[in-house]
């Protein structure tokens, strides 16, 4: 297994000493060590000071995390100062995380998942989970060797090869995507569970609903929908013991 | 389920924890959503039909969390493999709002417990600090796998503590066929609520209002037509 590789499957587990200090950024250093083993032998100074910088903060979207990776990866072995490496790795938080939040958590997750709920309620049941787990991983697996090709490949260049990229393309078009697969999937859901009640539970699902999205606007960020949801479930109770 | 037999507990709460470690540590791959976990918890427990349709109602919760930088949020895995464990065996409309209930109290202990895991991880980041700034990469190691392994432990207690709490509620707790049927209505409202809510907040006033709002009308009139 080369280190490329090994780096990519580690690029996995980039988050998994998450944290409020350094964030991302002990994974990073776990994902950058089979990428810096080389250097060991040519130049162990610059190792240990390339490992020391590879955990220190990091934040992004753990999909694109390889961008910054690979970049920061191929500037220790052309000897980029320390600092300016730091200044890259820093630089690239903020566009890697709005880019990757706004393209998997609010573009491409929704949109399967809307897609996957849509299967459900029109009878597909496994097939559209299976397919809803398929298509994202392999989407999100290409993702993270594309970044971490891209990443080794420009080095402190990153920056105008993701600009160049699909990436800001496909953020425009997952978008939309995402708004109608959902908008579609919650009318067929409710319609799904509320053509058994019949219409007068219909109705009453429906205010609770109204309900829900009016009070956890009015009062958030207190009351969300979860602690709106069990409020009324424990309302519901008390007033049922009492017998309305 | 009609009773805590090992050969249930034991898959559920493996299953359990990988869905709490999916979520944030590795691999991502999104068998946390509780459509997913919700199905494979259904289909362990010999009942995918209660799976699907409990997965489904948190899926709508889950549709309300945008999981951007260091945001908060409930931890829906775990809590719908508990709430699947309660209502698997049972008719979903009946079954479905007092798992819900229990799903949703374990969601919010789950997101608080995410972050206990957190501060552990950062005090065991400056227990380490030396190490780090040396640039010592058995630190690095060591500190990712204690991360990880911390992880999931939590998953694995939230789950069994979700389904110890499932088995002790099909002893103990009895309610009528009207308050079931009310708590699934509200358990389904609420999650209409959760979605739209989150479908708002990522759309806003911008082009992609017309995009959900088309969506929307496609799925009235799917509904009608199916």
């Amino acid at each position: 297994m080369n280190g490329r590789f090994r780096a990519m499957l580690r690029l996995f587990a980039v988050q998994g000493t998450w944290n409020y200090e350094r964030m991302l950024g002990v994974g990073m250093g776990y994902a950058a060590e089979p990428l810096l083993e080389d250097l060991k032998a040519v130049d162990p100074v610059r190792h240990g000071e390339a490992v020391a910088r590879s955990a220190e903060f990091f934040n992004c979207n753990p999909n694109l995390a390889g961008l910054a990776l690979g970049a920061t990866t191929r500037a220790e072995y052309e000897a980029v100062p320390g600092p300016q490496i730091v200044r890259l790795r820093t630089a690239l938080c903020s566009p890697l995380g709005a880019m990757g939040d706004e393209l998997f958590w609010a573009g491409l997750v929704p949109s399967l998942v809307g897609a996957a709920l849509i299967g459900v309620v029109l009878g597909a049941g496994w097939w559209a989970i299976a397919g809803f787990l398929l298509t994202y991983n392999a989407i999100r697996l290409w993702t993270s060797y594309w970044s971490l090709s891209v990443g080794i490949e420009s080095g402190m260049r990153v920056g105008s090869a993701i600009g160049a990229s699909w990436l800001p393309k496909a953020i425009e078009r997952v978008s939309p995507a995402a708004a109608f697969a959902v908008g579609a999937a919650i009318p067929l859901v409710a319609a799904w569970y509320l053509k058994t009640f019949g219409w007068s539970a219909g109705i009453g699902a429906a205010g609770v609903a109204m309900a829900g999205i009016a009070l956890t606007r009015w009062f958030a960020p207190f009351l969300t929908t979860v602690r709106f949801a069990l409020a009324a479930m424990i309302f519901l109770l008390i007033l049922r013991r009492v017998g309305v | 389920m009609s009773e805590l037999s090992p050969h249930l507990v034991v898959p559920l709460v493996l299953w359990g924890t990988l869905v709490g470690l999916d979520l944030v540590s590795v691999p991502q791959a999104m068998i946390s959503r509780p459509l997913v976990a919700g199905t494979v918890a259904g289909w362990l427990a010999g009942d995918v039909h209660a799976g699907l349709r409990i997965g489904v109602v948190f899926e709508l919760f889950a549709l309300d969390v945008l999981p951007v930088g260091a945001v908060r949020y409930p931890d829906y895995g775990p809590a719908t493999v508990a709430a699947v464990a309660l209502g698997a065996g049972l008719p979903w409309q009946l079954g479905l709002g007092l798992s819900s209930a229990l799903g949703l109290v374990l969601a919010l202990l789950g997101g608080w417990t995410l972050q206990l895991v957190r501060r552990s991880n950062a005090r065991a980041i400056q227990r380490r600090s030396a190490a780090l700034a040396a640039g010592a990469s058995s630190a690095i190691r060591k500190l990712q796998y204690g991360g990880l392994l911390r992880d999931a432990a939590r998953g694995l207690i939230l789950t069994l503590l979700g389904v110890l709490l499932a088995g002790a509620i099909r002893e103990h707790v009895r309610l009528d066929e009207q308050t079931q049927l009310a708590l699934t209505l509200v358990a389904i409202g609420s999650g209409l609520a959760a979605a739209a809510n989150g479908a708002f907040r990522s759309t806003g006033r911008s082009a992609r209002f017309k995009w959900l709002a088309a969506g929307a009308g496609a799925g009235v009139l799917l509904g009608a037509l199916t």
